[in-house]
């Protein structure tokens, strides 16, 4: 492939352009359990080049998933095209610099043989079923593994190489008693098929469950609310344009004109850091090959910066954060990888509060530009350190935007989200509105 | 054009029937796409693309064994089936290949296409663009277009052989609005199986009013007011709840496991007698309209509910193979990278006999959900969400304040028992439907209906 790139590269170079290539390949092993039998079973391997071309400050882009010499050729020519078709833009640019650049995630193990994983698999389904009569189905279950390989290369030489291998686990438990139904899935992620929790994933999905199955609403009124990290995660994400400046160029983020002012609570900081060593992975470079750095966004409250990627750091005057984002059938956009919300000032827990630990329809029910949202949830209900309740049937309303302004810290540890890619001090939000009865 | 030789087809389908499988399937796509975005005013992010793969699938009893490659090589191909066959662990019966025969069906008519160039596409953004404008709080337009041709193969162990070129276009509408620091959007995204035509065919003027007056009316609204009240949900994309609260529910992807609330409920009352629904493959120029689903079978018009009892499920092979259920040309997929799964096309709730102001008339305090945004569900319990884009409150039968914010939650079966009056304005309009065999075009519609009561999520 790294020849087939370098060539594509050298007929980019001919026909006088710049440009850059991403080359995908993904290999994935999924499989199901229904009935005590493997219901589903996958197997796949697919790749991916994406080509993207400057020429006469215009910018195209065009992949291919076939990738015989005339597609691939076709590909290339596509791009030219496109980059006639799109309006100028002096800012977009193919980074000058070369050298390799590796981020190979190698994580040693012996072989798993096929029979123990297809055991395993089955056990996902078997073992909810085990603990509780009342679990009529499993209805999501799986056992998957992935290895995934992309390359990089620009026409001034850059190169990157990226790998990484993920095995998850699913499993959820719908439980019905006298005609009252709950689910609950959890999941877990590993580099290692030893290092998955088969058994964590089974008792929490199981637990809450159980819980959702005798939960209540709540009376309609303001509530102090903390959100789990999974939410609290899920929130941030949906929002994530707030911190993102190719929204500030698109003219949709709240924060455009708020750099180094307050725009949330003086007790907390917010940062990007693609190498935490706590994350799931750590992310050596940027989708253009620019080396990632630690990066503080929010610090005390005030806007400190936006992510960057080349583009937009030089229509905005400054320079990349390393943050590039673009995957090879996308245009560059910007990502953070693992966000941390670190907090001050720590208070005590309140004594009485809302657990939120699902959220459902977030992106259908949020307006990313005014930060505003509401959503079905379920949760739990604490009151002096006892869980008094477990709450379904309820809507929760707010906006983020004025939630990070009236939050206290209540704890300083930072805690991770299930997929160790986003860690927050634990935050408790003030009159959050919860309708229900 | 042919994307898969007969032969390497054939000898796929001899190798999975040779290791046990009872039933062997082979997908091939082809998908060419092509998009472009105008925003700030400018063109952005114009690109193309091409999809290829091929899946295979191999059932036996009530296993499916999927895999796919972008690969046509003759001994990936066979790998991949050697590899999904070991799984069945027994030795089949086949001993000739199959010969394929060509489905012959009616061909859904599409709306037509028109070559146009790549400049011509540009001006034409340019002036939706200009004449959205026209308001100084618009701060931002963004409008982006997107085509497709996907071409699929279908061959199987029946000897069926199928193929079909489907077309399709859409261009997604977003408007933005400021004043000071109160701002907010609105979105559009009619879709079509067909060309440029049906781009021309939109009306700009129409569209550009109706998305100035949605996000002015949320501009500066207040929150909606929270609890339980009667809600009448506008036509089109109101159509969002059915899909959301039932729909999904009828597919044999969640019957089979016993993971939808109507899983038993066939021949049943499962809604008010008010309500027949019905899921069409077959309406000419449909987003979610195709002659023939990913499994190769010609798609129908499948009444799910006639009077409030549950007709029909929509069914897939594998559906049809665990619950018994006819199939219903309902086997769809994203892609090659996907087995093909029950569901929907295009779905909606068939006109009554009211009108929009008998129906406001008739609440003495209510909401008024004018245009509905996404939702979701969960098949195994019902229970649903979704959010409101434009809402008023009814005030003693008139309509009355506009409000941001609401959202909608409840379960399936209890809100179709409460959908009490259905209106005589019906429209269809396109979504996406992301699902189990990923994101695929279908379209949602209805007249406007009355739910006697629904938990609506807001201001406490």
């Amino acid at each position: 492939m790294k020849t087939l790139m370098e060539n594509v590269m050298n007929q980019i170079k001919d026909l006088n352009a710049e440009g850059d290539l991403i080359f995908s390949d993904s290999k994935v092993l999924k499989m199901s359990a229904q009935g005590g039998a493997i219901s589903e079973y996958k197997v796949s391997s697919a790749q991916i080049l994406g080509v993207r071309v400057v020429k006469n400050d215009s910018v195209g882009i065009s992949f291919t998933e076939a990738l015989d010499r005339d597609s691939v050729r076709i590909a290339v020519k596509q791009a030219l095209q496109n980059a006639e078709a799109n309006a100028p833009n002096v800012h977009e640019k193919i980074i000058k610099s070369g050298g390799e650049l590796l981020d190979q995630g190698l994580y040693p193990e012996e072989e798993t043989d096929i029979k123990v994983k297809t055991e395993k698999a089955l056990w996902l389904e078997s073992a909810v079923k085990a603990l509780d009569s009342r679990v009529t189905v499993v209805p999501h279950n799986s056992y998957s593994e992935n290895i995934y390989q992309s390359l990089y290369l620009n026409s001034s030489g850059r190169k990157t190489e990226f790998s990484t291998k993920t095995y998850s686990i699913v499993s959820s438990a719908l439980l019905e008693d006298r005609g009252r139904k709950a689910n609950y899935h959890d999941y877990h992620l590993a580099h290692r098929f030893q290092d998955l929790n088969w058994k964590k994933v089974v008792e929490t999905s199981l637990y809450h469950a159980k819980n959702i199955l005798s939960s209540k609403t709540l009376p309609t009124g303001k509530y102090q609310v903390i959100f789990s990290q999974d939410c609290l995660q899920e929130l941030m994400d949906c929002f994530s344009d707030f911190f993102s400046a190719k929204a500030v160029l698109d003219k949709v983020n709240p924060w455009e004109n708020k750099l180094h002012e307050q725009v949330i609570s003086a007790d907390l900081s917010i940062e990007d850091h693609p190498l935490y060593v706590e994350a799931f992975r750590t992310k050596m470079f940027d989708s253009e090959g620019v080396a990632s750095k630690a990066l503080s966004i929010v610090l005390d409250g005030k806007l400190n910066s936006f992510i960057h990627n080349s583009l937009t750091a030089s229509q905005l005057n400054t320079v990349t954060t390393g943050h590039a984002s673009r995957g090879p059938a996308s245009s560059l956009d910007v990502a953070t990888s693992t966000i941390l919300i670190k907090g001050k000032n720590q208070k005590p827990l309140p004594p009485k509060y809302l657990e939120v630990i699902q959220m459902d329809g977030l992106y259908s029910g949020a307006n990313s530009i005014t930060g505003a949202f509401s959503v079905g949830i379920k949760g739990y209900l604490w009151e002096h350190g006892e869980k008094i309740a477990t709450v379904g049937g309820v809507t929760l309303s707010g906006n983020l935007l004025k939630m990070l302004n009236d939050v206290e810290v209540v704890g300083e540890i930072l805690e991770p989200s299930n997929d160790l890619t986003f860690f927050s001090v634990p935050l408790v939000f003030h009159d959050i509105s919860i309708a229900g009865e | 054009m042919q994307l898969l030789e007969t032969k390497l087809a054939q000898d796929i389908i001899f190798q999975g029937l040779a290791m046990g499988a009872s039933f062997v399937e082979v997908f091939v796509e082809r998908t060419e796409t092509e998009g472009m975005v105008l925003r700030n005013s400018r063109a952005e992010d114009a690109q193309s693309g091409v999809i290829f793969g091929i899946g295979i699938r191999l059932i036996c009893d009530e296993q499916s064994l999927y895999g796919y490659t972008n690969s046509t090589e003759r001994e990936e191909l066979l790998r991949i089936t050697k590899l999904l066959g070991t799984r069945i662990g027994k030795l089949g019966l086949s001993s000739k290949p199959v010969n394929f025969e060509k489905v012959s069906y009616p061909k859904i008519p599409t709306i037509a296409d028109q070559e146009v160039d790549a400049k011509y596409k540009l001006n034409f953004f340019k002036n939706i663009d200009q004449q959205f404008r026209t308001d100084p709080k618009v701060s931002q337009v963004i409008l982006s277009f997107t085509k497709k041709k996907q071409m699929i193969e279908v061959y199987n162990s029946l000897g069926m052989y199928a193929t079909e070129e489907r077309p399709y276009i859409r261009l997604m509408h977003r408007m933005v609005l400021k004043d000071g620091s109160f701002q907010s959007e609105a979105h559009h995204g009619p879709g079509s199986i067909g060309g440029w035509s049906f781009i021309e065919s939109l009306d700009i003027r129409e569209i550009g009013e109706a998305l100035l007056k949605q996000a002015k009316t949320t501009l500066y609204a207040p929150p909606c007011p929270a609890g339980k009240m009667p809600v009448v949900i506008d036509n089109g994309f109101g159509g969002v709840i059915f899909h959301e609260a039932c729909g999904h529910l009828l597919e044999t992807t969640s019957v089979e496991k016993k993971a939808s609330v109507f899983w038993d409920k066939m021949g049943e009352k499962i809604a008010h007698s008010a309500l027949t629904a019905i899921d069409d493959g077959t309406l000419a120029g449909e987003w979610g309209s195709l002659s023939i689903d990913d499994e190769g079978m010609p798609t129908e018009k499948t009444t799910l509910i006639q009077d409030g009892i549950l007709k029909t499920f929509l069914c897939d092979r594998m559906g049809e193979i665990k619950t018994g259920h006819r199939r219903t040309g309902s086997g769809r997929r994203q892609s090659y990278k996907f087995a093909p799964a029950s569901r929907m096309r295009n779905t909606f709730i068939e006109k009554g006999p009211h009108s929009l102001n008998e129906i406001i008339g008739s609440i003495p305090h209510g909401l008024y959900a004018k245009k509905m945004g996404g939702g979701s569900v969960d098949p195994s319990t019902g229970e649903f969400n979704f959010s409101v884009q434009e809402a008023y409150l009814i005030k003693d039968g008139k309509i009355t304040t506009p409000v941001k914010s609401a959202t909608l939650i409840g379960t399936g079966p209890e809100v179709m028992s409460k959908i009490s009056m259905v209106g005589n304005n019906f429209s269809l309009m396109a979504g996406m439907c992301g699902s189990v065999s990923g994101s695929i075009p279908t379209t949602v519609g209805q007249p406007c209906i009355k739910v006697d009561e629904i938990l609506v999520g807001g201001e406490a």
